[in-house]
């Protein structure tokens, strides 16, 4: 019992930084309908900033440092490379992405090498105990930043100008457009703050009980994709809720290991995608994604 | 097309597979190797590109029927092992493997037809990358099978008692020794050759008008009689059973299989190759596959003599990254400035010295299903 | 270009915008404007009128900056507001510069409140305190939207959503405000409402472009008046000129001239055979009988029901947005009804998946064309025979001499139907390179190349000229004539409809208002009503 409430409270602050990720994932699906292959990259960029920059500005300034460097990359292949594709299909677009991640992904994997940098995140490798129970403390910290990032997100999705440019245009790109809502800068708003999510994400990837910065965490970060299908890629709430389930599942998936040994080694790897097929099979558009309507 | 240029091409063709089959006579093993890397992905690509060019299907999962198509072979024609590595095998013959293991990736696709019938567009896509880490999963774990992380050997290539090993029976043309990759290299060159031809036909027949017709217009196929859901079921079996083949070829060339190199990343190739080489073009799909699986083993391999670029552990840039570095870009460069990919260019060019041409670039042209499905202008 | 008044196009001193001599192409192949001009002088309304694809809509994207999203582009000619050029310039900028468009079918913000789709609407304008004043004089206009402020957008009335998606467009406080077919698909006494807010909404100093099909609404509205007609304007003159040219009258009010009866072919109805040596499925009667299709909220069609006799030419006409299309949609299987039957002979089609339908010979075409772009014109043609011929894909991947011989004979079939709709000399051209009247007419030859026993025409006219539309209406009757087949066509164009058909089932709002003879419909009093489009007295108005 008390192992099972240790790793729901584990997953469940795993889950958090997972919804961070795919929370990216679904902005810029609705601003601009692309998927994003090289979220991973940004997110291992933003790691790879704090890593390289908490020795001279601390902390709280690399971690700065890093969610700008993030934000500004991906700005960067919205309007320099995205925007000229203007008319091109948004598959297209996504497969522009891929050839993006894997310009980031050699570079980055070139200055990394085989390192493992530290982040020099202040939880170390402490534990919290909340009565019985132990929790890293870089998990509480991860758990507590993604809600209360997640919180000012909603407000400003729900109530600011840019929130309601944000929905009109994802809406119904046209419409917008006639109202005088800039596509252009509504995309690029969403890349950026996507872009910044992202570098958050990966701080808190990267942290204790991860060993740290390693060229692989791009591609691990891969594992919010199924968190943000199974919730229905154009829903905010879904990228949430599929963050959590995926986070709750994978932990207990490693932390159940050897009740389930006859399923092989490294389940908890796999099992996200297995979830996500099997909701998919459910929801086509998962959980909370608009149906494709099909007009004549 | 006039008679003078129609000729042209039939000479071309003539010359380019007469070149092809004296090759093995000139190139040093490594290109050997090379070249039938690249026959492999030729045959993947179109399997795919009939997939998602042909038919607006997007899938990731080309990877996982490749490797049911490798162990496959393995599983059918190796023999059963025991000790350090024991590995099960039925140790078949080798033609009877091929084509139970091409078998086998069928009915791996029919049975994700279930899913591929109800997903559409980017959600296939991403479902498909599911398949990937499962296959991946299971076939580190599958250690009977499959031999887990170090993977297990596949059994040579032998036909009608003609065997692809070395030395057995000798066989030395104009002082080179034909050895394996030399016969394997007249295998490849054939099973290219059948599955070209065989996708032209489809391409161009009867199937291939209701696969396009399912691309553009679901509602329009199936209001003109096309079963949807079968095809999209049929072109998906045919798509891995293509893998597959590809499969069965790659094992063959590498000896043995590892299941690292099944991986999302391969997967991610395949769907590179056939966007370079111009969706729905079969013709693009195997130019995109010769540049793919080329471009990082000539990089390689002329690492020595090529500015900025340094051997392993030399400080500088690595010959795989220099080529990760070029194919990312190529990505880019091609759907910037190539919306017809590489199948595109030649059009161009013969567009411009033939304008009598009427099959020429048209704007509509292949593409992956689009999430907008706006009604045109009034 | 008959011009009843010079003043529309010398008037240059006080118009507030001119478009001069537009041409515009989509995609490089379809022209939808052809040296278009166009003046609106300060604080008047000024009605575009013209049917489906005469180039309305693309006018207002040329105005509005938003053709690049629809894949179009400015040829020649030039557009000016207040002297500036706006040709090049992105919405945003347009909006900014004092010209707002409410884009046809509405298209609020659904999933976003009444409230949110105001504010962004005023997302343009800087100013807070003009924003809330903006607002309060949105809630003075359209006190209904006041009231269900918080609501979501996506649960308004039709009527309330027009409301809204003009309102949302005040909120930057236009000058100039272009009103994309707002009537469509709304009651008569919502479309009188409008026609209201579009005088009061002037009435404070705002100009409006009013694109319509509802011709005695816009017309009752308008100062100036144009007629589009396939990309070029084909007349103006004052709204009250216009009113009175016999053309108007007849094409776009509905008001019969003296000439309905020169049909080509007269109606005759072949004996219903089944032709075997032609493989053609026996010709049956379709009968649908109290069919309703909903979707969410709204309600399609509603109990409909009409039957189909053998061998004849029956036309389904109505207003936009009456569900013409929904009931093709059903009798093909594309939709399935709420509740209700279609049967077709002794088979019942409701429930069967399309391409089983399409097997008993119930072929179609499609309003918005839906065929391979990249494919040739023989090859479209081909997948009409997908369903009377065989080939799979191991006959024809190993290229079989069965596959081979199939290809030629229905190689030669495809040929034959490229005559019958003059398409013989573009057989081997891909679709998108021709335009838009010959891909009409490959929808038709695919249709015809399955061998229809029924054939199921959407809007078959839309967006041609004249001339075409007399041709498409030749070839409609001559392959009935020849084949005896059963003809169910939905169109706009009544005078078209009248020369075609044996019997019309009019529907308006999802109802059947009316069914006969085509002499029978046109005196039909609930009719005139749905074509005019409002009280007996704009009738008068407008006539």
């Amino acid at each position: 019992m008390n192992q099972f409430v240790e790793l729901l409270i584990s997953g469940l602050s795993l889950g958090f930084v997972y919804a961070l990720i795919a929370l990216g994932f679904v902005i810029i699906f609705k601003a601009t309908r692309v998927v994003n292959f090289a979220h991973g990259s940004i997110l291992l960029l933003g790691a790879y900033v704090v890593a390289r920059t908490h020795g001279s500005l601390g902390f709280a300034g690399a971690v700065l440092a890093g969610v700008l460097a993030a934000a500004l990359c991906a700005v960067i292949v919205q309007l320099v490379i995205l925007r000229r594709l203007r008319g091109a299909t948004t598959d297209t677009l996504t497969i522009v992405t891929i050839g993006i991640d894997i310009l980031l992904a050699t570079e980055l994997t070139r200055r990394i090498g085989t390192k493992v940098l530290n982040i020099g995140d202040p939880w170390r490798d402490h534990v919290v105990h909340l009565g019985s129970f132990s929790v890293p403390s870089a998990r509480v910290a991860a758990a507590v930043v993604a809600i209360l990032v997640l919180a000012a997100f909603t407000a400003a999705f729900k109530y600011s100008d840019w929130g309601v440019a944000m929905r009109s245009a994802a809406e119904d790109a046209e419409g917008a457009a006639l109202m005088g809502i800039r596509l252009g800068r509504v995309a690029a708003g969403a890349w950026a703050v996507a872009g910044a999510l992202a570098a958050l994400g990966g701080v808190f990837f990267t942290t204790f009980p991860t060993p740290g910065v390693q060229a692989t965490v791009g591609l691990s970060a891969l594992t919010a994709f199924p968190a943000a299908i199974l919730g229905g890629l154009d829903s905010v709430t879904g990228a949430v809720v599929g963050g959590l389930i995926i986070g709750v599942v994978t932990t207990m998936t490693s932390g159940y290991q050897d009740h389930i040994a006859f399923l092989g080694r490294g389940l908890g790897d796999v099992v996200p995608y297995v979830v996500m097929v099997l909701v998919l099979l459910w929801r086509p558009s998962g959980l909370f994604g608009t149906k494709e309507v099909t007009r004549v | 097309m006039s008679d003078r240029s129609r000729t042209l091409t039939r000479l071309g063709w003539v010359a380019m597979w007469a070149a092809l089959l004296l090759t093995p006579l000139f190139l040093e093993q490594f290109w050997e190797q090379a070249g039938l890397f690249a026959m492999a992905s030729i045959i993947g690509a179109i399997g795919l590109t009939i997939l998602t060019g042909t038919t607006g299907q997007l899938s990731l999962a080309h990877a996982f029927y490749v490797a049911v198509g490798a162990y496959g072979y393995c599983y059918f024609a190796g023999h059963k092992t025991v000790g350090v590595e024991s590995v099960a095998g039925l140790g078949l013959p080798p033609v009877l493997a091929l084509v139970l293991a091409v078998l086998l990736a069928g009915v791996a696709g029919a049975l994700f037809s279930p899913i591929s019938a109800r997903l559409r567009g980017i959600y296939l896509g991403i479902a498909s990358i599911g398949l990937v880490f499962i296959g991946q999963h299971i076939l580190f774990n599958a250690t009977g099978l499959t031999g887990g992380f170090n993977g297990r050997d596949a059994q040579p290539f032998g036909l009608a008692g003609f065997q692809f090993q070395q030395g057995s029976p000798d066989i030395t043309v104009n002082g080179i020794e034909f050895g394996e990759l030399e016969k394997l290299w007249y295998l490849g060159l054939a099973l290219v050759a059948l599955s070209y031809w065989y996708a032209r036909n489809i391409v161009r027949g009867r199937p291939g008008r209701a696969l396009e017709s399912v691309r553009d217009s679901e509602v329009a196929a199936a209001v003109m009689g096309v079963d949807v859901a079968r095809y999209k079921a049929a072109v998906f079996i045919l798509s891995s059973m293509y893998a597959g083949l590809a499969g069965v070829l790659m094992a063959l060339v590498f000896g043995r299989i590892v299941p690292n190199t099944f991986g999302f990343p391969l997967s991610v190739d395949f769907l590179v190759m056939i966007v370079l080489g111009g969706l729905g073009s079969i013709r693009g799909a195997a130019l995109g596959a010769i540049f793919v699986s080329v471009l990082p083993r000539a990089l390689d391999h002329f690492s020595g003599s090529l500015p900025l670029v340094s051997d392993a552990g030399g400080g500088g840039l690595q010959p795989s990254q220099a080529a990760r570095l070029v194919y990312g870009a190529a990505i880019i460069a091609v759907l910037l400035y190539l919306p017809g990919g590489l199948a595109g260019i030649r059009r161009r060019l013969r567009r411009d010295s033939d304008p009598d041409d009427p099959v020429q670039q048209p704007t509509g042209g292949p593409r992956l299903p689009s999430h907008d499905l706006k009604e045109t202008a009034t | 270009m008959p011009t009843l008044t010079e003043e529309g196009v010398n008037g240059l001193t006080d118009a507030v915008l001119h478009v001069r001599d537009l041409s515009v192409r989509y995609a490089g192949a379809v022209r939808a404007l052809d040296g278009v001009s166009i003046s609106v002088t300060e604080g008047s309304v000024v009605a575009v009128l013209g049917g489906n694809g005469a180039g309305k809509s693309t006018l207002l994207r040329a105005i509005s900056g938003t053709l690049g999203l629809q894949g179009g582009a400015v040829e020649g000619g030039e557009v000016t507001f207040r002297g500036q050029d706006l040709r090049g310039r992105d919405p945003g900028t347009v909006v900014r510069s004092g010209i707002v468009q409410v884009p046809e079918g509405r298209r609020i913000f659904g999933e976003l409140t009444v409230e949110e789709n105001l504010r962004a609407g005023g997302l343009s304008v800087r100013d807070r305190g003009a924003r809330s004043r903006a607002r309060d004089r949105v809630f003075e206009l359209f006190p209904r939207l006041e009231e269900r402020h918080r609501q979501r957008a996506a649960l308004l009335s039709g009527g309330e959503q027009q409301m809204l998606a003009i309102g949302r467009a005040l909120m930057s406080e236009p000058e100039l405000l272009l009103l994309d077919e707002p009537s469509l698909g709304l009651a008569p006494k919502v479309v009188d409402r409008i026609g209201e807010v579009v005088r009061e909404i002037n009435g404070q100093g705002t100009s409006v472009i009013l694109v319509e099909q509802n011709a005695a609404m816009a017309l009752a509205v308008a100062d100036q008046a144009y007629v589009l007609e396939v990309g070029r304007v084909s007349l103006s003159g004052t709204a009250a000129e216009l009113a009175d040219t016999s053309e108007v009258r007849e094409r776009y009010l509905g008001i019969p001239g003296g000439d309905t009866d020169d049909r080509p072919h007269p109606p005759h109805a072949p004996a219903p055979s089944a032709d075997s040596a032609n493989g053609r499925p026996a010709i049956r009667e379709l009968d649908v009988e109290a069919l309703t299709v909903r979707f969410g909220g709204i309600t399609a069609l509603s109990d409909v029901a009409f039957r189909v006799e053998p061998g004849s030419v029956h036309a389904v006409i109505g207003p936009n947005g009456a569900g013409k299309s929904t009931c093709l949609n059903v009798l093909t299987g594309v939709y399935a009804p709420t509740s209700g039957t279609v049967r077709y002979g002794d088979k019942v089609l409701t429930g069967l998946r399309p391409h089983r339908i399409a097997r008993l010979g119930v072929s179609r075409t499609f309003q918005n064309i839906a065929l391979s772009p990249a494919a040739t014109v023989a090859d479209n043609l081909l997948l009409g025979r997908h369903r009377l011929s065989r080939a799979g894909f191991l006959s024809t991947g190993f290229g079989l001499p069965g596959a081979r011989r199939e290809r030629k004979r229905e190689q030669g079939r495809v040929a034959e139907v490229a005559g019958l709709v003059h398409l013989d000399a573009q057989l081997q051209r891909p679709v998108a390179e021709l335009p838009y009247g010959d891909r009409k007419r490959v929808e038709l030859g695919r249709a015809l190349c399955a061998d229809p026993a029924l054939l199921l025409l959407d809007e078959p006219v839309a967006g041609m000229n004249p001339d075409e539309s007399e041709q498409m209406s030749q070839t409609i009757a001559n392959v009935r004539a020849e084949l005896g087949i059963s003809v169910v066509l939905v169109e706009h164009d009544m005078a078209f409809v009248m020369r075609l058909a044996d019997h019309v089932t009019v529907l308006d709002f999802g109802e059947r208002i009316a069914d006969g003879t085509p002499a029978e419909v046109q005196q039909d009093p609930a009719v005139l009503r749905a074509y005019l489009g409002g009280s007996p007295d704009s009738q008068e108005a407008a006539g």
